[in-house]
């Protein structure tokens, strides 16, 4: 109630109020109302992220100096930083970085492209989209690490079976995001181009892929990290060098350091890729702005 | 109605949280004592199984729950988090790391390789032993599936192939299963396996025996029973009774079986205990004969032969697998079981 009688009398009896409060600023002509919007507006403040991440490692540090933290449950981050400095030394890094990286490359490559082709398709042709948008939602759901034993049959234990693991694992979101992409390509600018007389072909180029590009790249950052995901999974069945492959066998020798060491590649991967996939799309998204 | 303020509620999840964190305190032995064992359903694990069966878990006061497993790795760590009191499985570099972290005690031997008593079979794809892989001392430049750095299979290979003075590579597939599907396809060459996977696979055409492990590690401690740390320093009396049952067990298992001195009806008897716990998903007459290849002696008394876990340890550090500091003090507790 208090604060309803204050907004309804005005600046004039506030001052007042405010002078019988404090009575040293009543000599104060014309005091200034604070401004009470804005607020709940979020901006960047650099440095709070990288503090939490030290503080949260120094605890984690000190914890398990100290023991506080044993070391059953979590390593030491010094050790995991040793662990990883001893990788770089020995070269180790390397040996397992360039096969992922090229299992990675290959398999999502294979994996994004398809799925672009087939989702443009899909949003394209009604027939296409009738046959296949069912299958794609049957693939979808398929858990493919259960496929990997097949997938060894049919494309053999060496690298075939790997590149297809993450392709159809990169495939099937793939394929729903540019179809969707597609078909959000805003209908009146297709209307303005067919009242310009532009040809089906020049359509597709001029208006439909570009638009539908937003939506292939929020696509693309979804599928290349799955296909990080499956990097592990694809690495699992006969792979000696590899990221993935040192991930799990550091967790089947409960070797906490470079089970962690191995997980930290793959987050940077993740940040990497994310990256580089930002600076393409500021390029190719150049017209937005 | 008593109504929660919202820095009350707040303080109760906490609580609760900080409770919920808080380690359980062991409980001290006292007779009917409720242990969970780890096991694996397979016939080298029967020894458990029968000292369960015959009732002698609960002459020594222990109330015996089993908890099953597809691997050795996983009940290595089940032991490590509580899950299970002991556990009878191989030396894997998983066991010796949560040793070396405190968490994880060998307190006795179970299953052994003994020359003379079919154990462990060393295996070929078809492709390979067409190319002429009839023996190990061909095993050159092969391919070896193992199910994971640091398995038995891996320490297995590692040997064998030393031993003939050839390299292999080793394949990591995960599982058993993974393997047999890989051998089957040619995908892989060479794998070792107990004889009862072993011998049905040969028999059926998809797989070729060319060798035994006895003759390459005579003695081979292939399991052993372990425990936690807190277990073996704190449980004595219960660690004791647990010991004690499962070697009843181990002893009748052996005479039934493996030295075959009770003769045509106690072997029957044997099986069909076992049968119970292993190849639940086959008639009996058709697991008989698995369960039967599958004996193997388990050691009297639970004794453990520290010579060849301490070659095992070795290999370990030799191949980086483990910390180079891990220790057999780490590892073993050898108070409880005479060694060998």
């Amino acid at each position: 109630m208090a604060d309803t009688t204050h907004h309804s009398l005005g600046a004039q009896t506030e001052r007042t109020a405010a002078g019988a409060d404090k009575p040293h600023s009543a000599g104060e002509a014309n005091t200034t109302v604070r401004y009470r919007g804005g607020g709940f507006r979020t901006h960047s403040i650099f440095w709070v992220g990288p503090v939490v991440f030290v503080v949260l490692i120094a605890v984690w540090e000190w914890g398990t100096q100290t023991g506080f933290i044993s070391n059953l449950t979590l390593p030491k981050p010094s050790d995991v930083l040793g662990t990883f400095g001893e990788l770089w030394r020995t070269g180790t890094l390397f040996e397992h970085l360039i096969p992922s990286l090229t299992r990675f490359a290959v398999g999502s490559a294979m994996g994004c492209l398809a799925g672009v082709i087939i989702g443009v398709m899909i949003g394209l042709f009604s027939h296409v989209r009738a046959g296949l948008v069912p299958v794609v939602a049957a693939i979808f759901p398929i858990p493919k690490i259960a496929l990997l034993p097949l997938f060894i049959i049919w494309f053999g234990i060496g690298e075939g079976s790997k590149y297809a693991l993450i392709a159809l694992g990169t495939f099937t979101p793939m394929v729903v995001a540019t179809y969707g992409a597609v078909d959000n390509v805003d209908r009146t600018l297709i209307r303005m181009g067919q009242s310009f007389s532009l040809s089906w072909a020049s359509i597709v180029r001029k208006i439909v892929l570009p638009g539908a590009m937003p939506g292939i790249f929020s696509g693309l950052r979804v599928s290349l990290a799955i296909g990080i995901i499956l990097l592990v999974a694809a690495e699992m069945l006969g792979a000696r060098r590899g990221i993935g492959a040192y991930i799990l066998e550091a967790g089947s020798l409960y070797d906490l350091e470079r089970l962690f060491a191995g997980v930290i590649i793959l987050s940077a991967l993740g940040v990497v890729v994310n990256f580089v996939l930002g600076l393409i799309e500021d390029r190719v998204l150049r017209w937005r702005s | 109605m008593t109504k929660l303020t919202r820095r009350q509620t707040l303080g109760l999840i906490g609580g609760t949280a900080a409770l919920a964190a808080t380690p359980l305190i062991a409980k001290p032995a006292y007779a009917n004592t409720s242990i969970k064992v780890g096991a694996l359903r397979f016939t080298s694990h029967a020894a458990s199984f029968v000292a369960f069966e015959r009732g002698y878990f609960a002459d020594a006061g222990l109330d015996v729950e089993f908890e099953f497993f597809q691997a050795a790795q996983p009940m290595a760590l089940a032991i490590a988090s509580g899950d299970a009191d002991y556990a009878v499985t191989a030396i894997s570099g998983a066991l010796v790391s949560l040793a070396e972290r405190g968490a994880t005690k060998v307190i006795g031997g179970a299953l052994s390789e003994e020359q003379g008593i079919d154990g462990q079979k060393i295996v070929a794809s078809n492709a390979a032993f067409a190319d002429g892989v009839t023996s190990p001392a061909a095993l050159a430049g092969r391919t070896w599936a193992v199910t994971q750095a640091g398995s038995s299979f891996h320490y297995m290979g590692s040997k064998i192939s030393g031993a003939e003075g050839v390299e292999v590579e080793f394949q990591p597939l995960q599982g058993v299963g993974n393997i047999i599907g890989a051998l089957r396809s040619d995908q892989v060459d060479a794998w070792s396996i107990v004889p009862h996977i072993a011998k049905p696979l040969a028999a059926g055409g998809a797989i070729n025996i060319i060798g035994d492990v006895a003759d390459y590690l005579p003695n081979y401690q292939v399991t052993t029973v372990f425990t936690s740390t807190a277990n073996a320093a704190e449980e004595r009396a219960k660690t004791e009774a647990f010991l004690a049952a499962f070697a009843r067990g181990a002893a009748d298992f052996n005479a039934a079986l493996v030295d075959k001195t009770e003769g045509e009806d106690g072997a029957e008897e044997m099986v069909q205990l076992i049968h119970n716990y292993v190849y639940t998903d086959r008639e009996l007459d058709a697991a008989r004969p698995a369960i039967v290849n599958g004996a193997m002696r388990i050691n009297e008394g639970a004794a453990l032969n520290t010579t060849s876990v301490e070659d095992q340890l070795n290999w370990f550090k030799s191949e980086g697998l483990v910390d180079q500091a891990a220790s057999m003090e780490n590892l073993v507790d050898t108070s409880y079981v005479d060694t060998m």
